[in-house]
């Protein structure tokens, strides 16, 4: 198709297309907004989101929430001068014990599978590796061309 | 922009009712919102929760929609947004498999040579209410990644580079994209096919 042709074909549809009028909204359209509107309305302020809130609770919320995280901090500091912070940390590191030999696990079997894959020759391990691929490409081929003939077929028809 | 002629079905619970103003905003836009959507994300049911969503957004900012001159453009530019983020989450899918086979859209691409008969020919012998129905349909049988750059630059007026954007795909598929369903378009009107065919 020629520059002009092509100037041609988009005038036309430009034209056809803006004569279309609007559609005709769904009747129920209006009722579900306004009711999702009064369902909305009628949330208490908690359950609203944080923009909705009374600037007052806001700013309440706000000295609470500083308030709340220098507690914290500072019984953070208390608790790990005390004692009682060096026995926590004793039961603690028994109880997550099995944590460590899980640790331990992972990392011999990974030694053994790095030894397993250094003694197979390379070019093995690349044809694997190149057939996996292959594989997977044409899979990928055969369903792009399926979904385009079908596409294709179904714009045609 | 027409304002609805049926009367509205008022399912609207009791208590907390949205000022009268917004209701009668809501009749004045509420086929241009439905219409903008249901033509980007091509299903009714889907449109219409789209518009919904547009509509409660504009009573967030009726206060400002309520007086301002743009507030048709305004809708129609958040039905676009949220129908295009609709789409948007199966883009990804139609784009790998539209361009898979080489057809990445290429300014050099061959687009093939349409037989369309002369603008005035297009609907001979149809009349307006059939013809409506018939350019919807065959919109409507475009594919996403046709129809949704061809309803953005026809409909809303973006330009190719602006909906390479907002799109992710490169500005020369846009074209190519867009060619091709002007001249599939062309070709069904054309053809003058009926509408059980089309439907078939």
């Amino acid at each position: 198709m020629n520059s002009n042709e092509s100037e041609k074909l988009e005038a036309a549809i430009h034209r056809v297309l803006r004569s279309l009028p609007d559609r005709k909204a769904p009747t129920g359209l209006e009722g579900r907004v306004l009711a999702e509107l009064s369902r909305r309305a009628a949330l208490p302020w908690w359950k609203k989101s944080f923009a909705y809130w009374p600037s007052t609770v806001r700013a309440c919320f706000f000295a609470g929430s500083a308030i709340a995280a220098g507690l914290v901090v500072t019984a953070l500091i208390y608790a790990g001068q005390s004692r009682g912070a060096h026995e926590l940390a004793g039961g603690v590191s028994n109880s997550i014990a099995w944590l460590f030999f899980a640790r331990d696990l992972v990392a011999t079997v990974s030694d053994k599978v790095r030894m397993l894959i250094a003694a197979i020759p390379p070019l093995w391990l690349y044809g694997v590796i190149g057939t996996i691929a292959v594989c997977y490409a044409t899979l990928a081929a055969i369903g792009a061309a399926t979904y385009r003939a079908l596409s294709f077929a179904r714009q045609n028809r | 922009m027409e304002m609805n002629d049926e009367p509205p079905v008022h399912t609207q619970p009791p208590g907390l009712a949205p000022p009268e103003d917004f209701t009668t905003f809501m009749r004045k836009y509420q086929d241009m919102v439905f219409t903008t959507s249901a033509r980007i994300v091509r299903n009714d049911a889907q449109a219409e929760d789209i518009a919904q969503e547009v509509f409660i957004k504009a009573y967030e900012h009726f206060e400002m929609l309520s007086t301002s001159p743009s507030a048709g453009g305004w809708l129609k530019t958040v039905a676009t947004n949220l129908s295009l983020n609709h789409v948007q989450r199966y883009r990804k899918r139609w784009k790998f498999f539209s361009e898979f086979s080489g057809g990445s859209g290429s300014d050099s691409e061959e687009t093939p040579a349409v037989e369309f008969a002369a603008p005035d020919t297009f609907f001979e012998g149809i009349d307006s209410g059939e013809r409506r129905a018939l350019v919807e349909e065959a919109l409507a049988r475009l594919p996403d990644h046709q129809r949704v750059p061809l309803v953005l630059y026809h409909f809303e007026e973006i330009p190719y580079d602006e909906i390479s954007r907002r799109l992710g795909v490169s500005l020369a598929k846009v074209k190519t994209d867009i060619l091709r369903a002007r001249a599939a378009l062309a070709k069904i009107l054309s053809r003058g096919e009926s509408l059980e065919t089309l439907a078939n």
